[in-house]
């Protein structure tokens, strides 16, 4: 079974991916808090190389779901210098996948417009746009230096799916549903290599609004979101 | 006009000092003590506080970031890689954000033409080549760099020109030594920044106006490096190590 590290363990992401793949990896999860569900977490600061560089000792592959989103400081620590310590590591011990999240970058820029699949990322001057940005070269870099296959996922919400009618609203936009994350994060394991060592996907589970679509996840990793999900937001007609 | 310069312990901060203090007052920034040339004005503080970089804003028309860190680096190697990684990132976020709050307009930053190193030498690259920096951490945290001060001109309605320097030598010193195409004399260097000083588009409505890149180096017979953006806005090097590239090509 191959051993997964899980940076960011008890975080507001990898709780719900993690125990959709428990059962197929060896996880191990890290954090510098407990997990939300109790369950046993390696202590690690992202912050701190020698952590890092530890505890990915013998993985075969790190998600790396560690994010702080608006400090002026800890942003850049964690986010920005987080990821040069898990890619830095990943280089000095030989693991060839990670899988890296980051906020949607694309909204600042293209949120007006319709079929949005692939733009350049726009990530401006705010501390989680700028420094979950500059983790992605970051990676990058890495990637393409030390034959590292890299998958970074963007999307902007995570949730539950609907499980009753809604009235009188609308789904959120570049969201995407715990289940489809958990497969798109399972794909991103199995997958040998993607193009140019690194490549990051939009990720979301609502597609009626014509927005953003998932065109790349779904052909280059096989991505197939559930769909249907729309179906609970009809309006009652007569 | 008021410009502040920073990195001032480095030589490039310093030749860029000697060519702009004639003709406008400058003010040099770095978090080591510098003995600074006579007629420029020094501030002694670190770019990631940012009460030091308010201090160093303030009364200033145009910022010159030269991302050169200071002479004291921890020798650690990790410790060095982090710090730099630090400058690079939070400290221009942290003197840049300053800067827009202070109310200034023009941001010139360094760059390298080393971010181009893992192309072979048989292409011309311009400034439309997608950059390819490797792991080399002060190439890579000087790319981390220039995104940085991109998403300013992003975000504000202010100019940013970036600038990718070449190998930084003085033309007299390297007599001798094999060619290297991405050779920039630092007097030359400093005399791209004083082509852009005018540069404004800070009100012009598309960010991708506002910013710029031109990539500076020698101007050589046979270039990798093609300059002929820099040459648009009044860049003419001056030292063009003739006599070793003639040696070469002939």
């Amino acid at each position: 079974m191959r051993k997964v590290l899980v940076l960011g363990a008890s975080g507001n992401i990898a709780p719900y991916v993690t125990p959709d793949l428990e059962k197929d990896y060896d996880l191990y999860l890290s954090d510098i808090v407990p997990h939300p569900d109790g369950k046993p977490v390696i202590n690690v600061d992202i912050t701190s190389y020698p952590d890092v560089l530890e505890v990915c000792r013998g993985m075969d592959a790190i998600m790396n779901f560690a994010v702080l989103r608006d400090d002026p400081v800890v942003s850049f620590e964690v986010s920005t210098k987080g990821a040069y310590h898990v890619m830095k590591a990943a280089a000095e011990l030989g693991i060839k996948k990670v899988v890296h999240t980051g906020p949607q970058l694309v909204r600042n820029a293209y949120d007006h417009e319709f079929g949005i699949s692939d733009p350049p990322l726009a990530p401006g001057v705010g501390y989680y746009g700028i420094t979950k940005y500059l983790s992605m070269e970051i990676c990058e870099i890495f990637s393409r230096t030390y034959d590292i296959q890299t998958v970074c996922f963007l999307f902007n919400g995570l949730g539950a799916k609907p499980t009753e009618v809604v009235t009188k609203g609308d789904f959120p936009p570049f969201t995407v549903v715990w289940e489809d994350l958990q497969h798109a994060c399972r794909l991103a394991l199995e997958i040998e290599s993607v193009p140019g060592n690194f490549q990051s996907f939009n990720l979301l589970s609502y597609f009626a609004q014509g927005k953003y679509e998932v065109e790349k996840a779904k052909q280059m990793l096989g991505f197939t979101p559930m769909g249907g999900l729309e179906d609970y937001f009809r309006r009652v007609t007569d | 006009m008021n410009i502040l310069i920073t990195g001032a312990s480095s030589q490039l901060a310093q030749a860029i000092a000697s060519e702009l203090t004639e003709d406008h007052s400058v003010r040099l920034m770095d978090s080591v003590p510098v003995d600074i040339a006579e007629g420029c004005d020094f501030i002694q503080g670190d770019i990631l506080d940012p009460d030091d970089s308010w201090k160093a804003v303030r009364g200033i028309d145009v910022l010159i970031h030269t991302g050169e860190p200071p002479t004291n680096l921890p020798s650690d190697e990790l410790t060095r890689e982090q710090t730099l990684l630090d400058l690079a990132t939070r400290g221009t976020h942290v003197l840049f954000s300053a800067a827009v709050g202070a109310g200034i307009k023009k941001f010139i930053c360094a760059s390298t033409l080393s971010i181009f190193n893992a192309y072979p030498d048989d292409v011309y690259i311009t400034e439309l080549w997608k950059p390819l920096p490797s792991p080399e951490i002060v190439e890579m945290t000087k790319y981390l760099g220039e995104l940085t001060a991109r998403e300013f001109a992003r975000d504000h309605l202010v100019t940013v020109t970036g600038l990718r320097l070449g190998e930084l030598v003085l033309e007299e010193t390297v007599q001798g030594e094999a060619p290297n195409l991405a050779w920039l004399d630092i007097r030359d260097a400093a005399g791209a920044f004083r082509c852009v000083l005018n540069r404004d588009n800070s009100n012009r409505a598309e960010w991708t106006q506002r910013w710029a890149v031109y990539h500076i180096c020698a101007d050589i017979p046979n270039p990798k490096f093609l300059i002929d953006q820099a040459r648009g806005i009044g860049y003419q090097p001056a030292h063009n190590f003739q006599n070793l590239f003639l040696k070469t090509t002939g």
